[in-house]
């Protein structure tokens, strides 16, 4: 620490001044974004770790050829239930095992989320989601799970 | 440098559940981590993809963290992480052919994030006690700080006061800041110079 930044006014003054500017310089969207983050802290849910994903397995590239249209396969496992997804063109697909009715929410890293059924047969569609996003699922069976984060 | 005792607070309040809690860290912590962001020259939508990742992790982080002095020092690496894993991510999208090799050694990495801390834990402070000012005394400091200077005649129209009384009212306002009590513990920590090998060691236990 050198050149005491409060004992002189002018140098106090200007340590004031970056510091008031290195808060501006901060968009506003970036700090609600991470307090939106909060309100997914949910300690009642279990975790449903992702336990497989097409991306990360070199066998998958085969079946991607005979199959152009499948993107992405992932499954995220939390022992009671399982949430297998698959990506074909800009649709995701999903399905929870063992099939049971529900609902579902997409809950993106920009602090949106929206819910969607799951049939009775554990089948739930929507648009594949832009960024990081997670999964939060509830069976009528009172199963509550939510997927790690994940991007496309 | 010294363990802020409001941010432990935070810490505490928001291992409990407390959103206000949580609110205020983000608020606390959003200019280390943009700064950190803007140091490795990233994006703004690459920096907004390293402050989403930063907060969820600590979302997921927070319950396991044993030593709230710690949470600063936590955030500044796994910051600096992020941005070199969305520099490295760029750089094989770009196909380059040579990264250019910006990682650090582990003993050059702490001192770098020292670095921000301090500055960050001083700003911080400076702003904190500048919203304590008086409103007069935030309207000339203001003033006193735009860039070009406003000339004094400016200042003594706008705020009404005699511009004789400028340089009196600045000196004062100044003092009254400097005997905030966020901004007095921060003088009085770094003239004990001892706190940096501490907060160094605290930060280990945390990660």
């Amino acid at each position: 620490m050198t050149g005491a930044w409060w004992d002189d006014d002018d140098a106090l003054l200007g340590a004031i001044k970056v510091a008031l500017e290195a808060a501006e310089d901060v968009p506003a969207n970036f700090v609600e974004t991470g307090k939106a983050f909060f309100a997914w802290h949910d300690i009642d849910a279990d975790l449903a770790a992702l336990t497989y994903d097409s991306a990360s397995d070199p066998l998958a590239g085969a079946g991607t050829r005979a199959d152009p249209a499948a993107l992405r396969n992932l499954t995220f496992d939390a022992g009671r239930l399982t949430i297998e997804i698959e990506i074909i063109g800009d649709v995701l697909h999903g399905q929870v095992v063992p099939p049971q009715a529900g609902e579902i929410e997409v809950r993106r890293a920009d602090g949106t989320s929206h819910p969607l059924p799951i049939s009775d047969i554990g089948y739930f569609t929507t648009a594949a989601p832009e960024g990081t996003f997670r999964l939060y699922c509830r069976t009528t069976g009172d199963i509550v799970v939510q997927t790690n984060w994940i991007t496309l | 440098m010294r363990d802020d005792p409001i941010v432990i607070a935070l810490v505490v309040r928001a291992m409990e559940g407390e959103q206000a809690a949580w609110d205020e860290i983000v608020e606390r912590f959003s200019p280390l981590v943009w700064s950190i962001c803007r140091r490795f020259r990233l994006s703004d939508p690459d920096a907004h993809d390293v402050g989403q990742n930063v907060w969820l992790r600590l979302v997921e982080y927070l319950p396991s963290l044993r030593e709230p002095a710690a949470l600063p020092g936590w955030l500044a690496t796994t910051t600096r992480r992020e941005c070199l894993r969305v520099q490295r991510l760029s750089w094989q999208h770009e196909k380059q052919l040579a990264q250019p090799e910006i990682d650090l050694p582990a003993d050059e990495e702490t001192t770098q994030v020292d670095r921000w801390l301090i500055a960050d834990e001083r700003d911080s402070a400076l702003r904190t006690a500048f919203a304590q000012l008086g409103q007069r005394c935030q309207q000339l400091l203001t003033m006193l700080m735009r860039d070009p200077p406003e000339p004094y005649a400016k200042i003594s129209t706008d705020l009404s006061i005699p511009v004789g009384s400028i340089g009196p009212s600045r000196a004062r306002c100044l003092d009254q800041l400097r005997g905030s009590p966020t901004v007095a513990a921060l003088i009085g920590g770094a003239v004990t110079t001892s706190g940096r090998r501490e907060r160094r060691d605290r930060r280990m236990v945390g990660r």
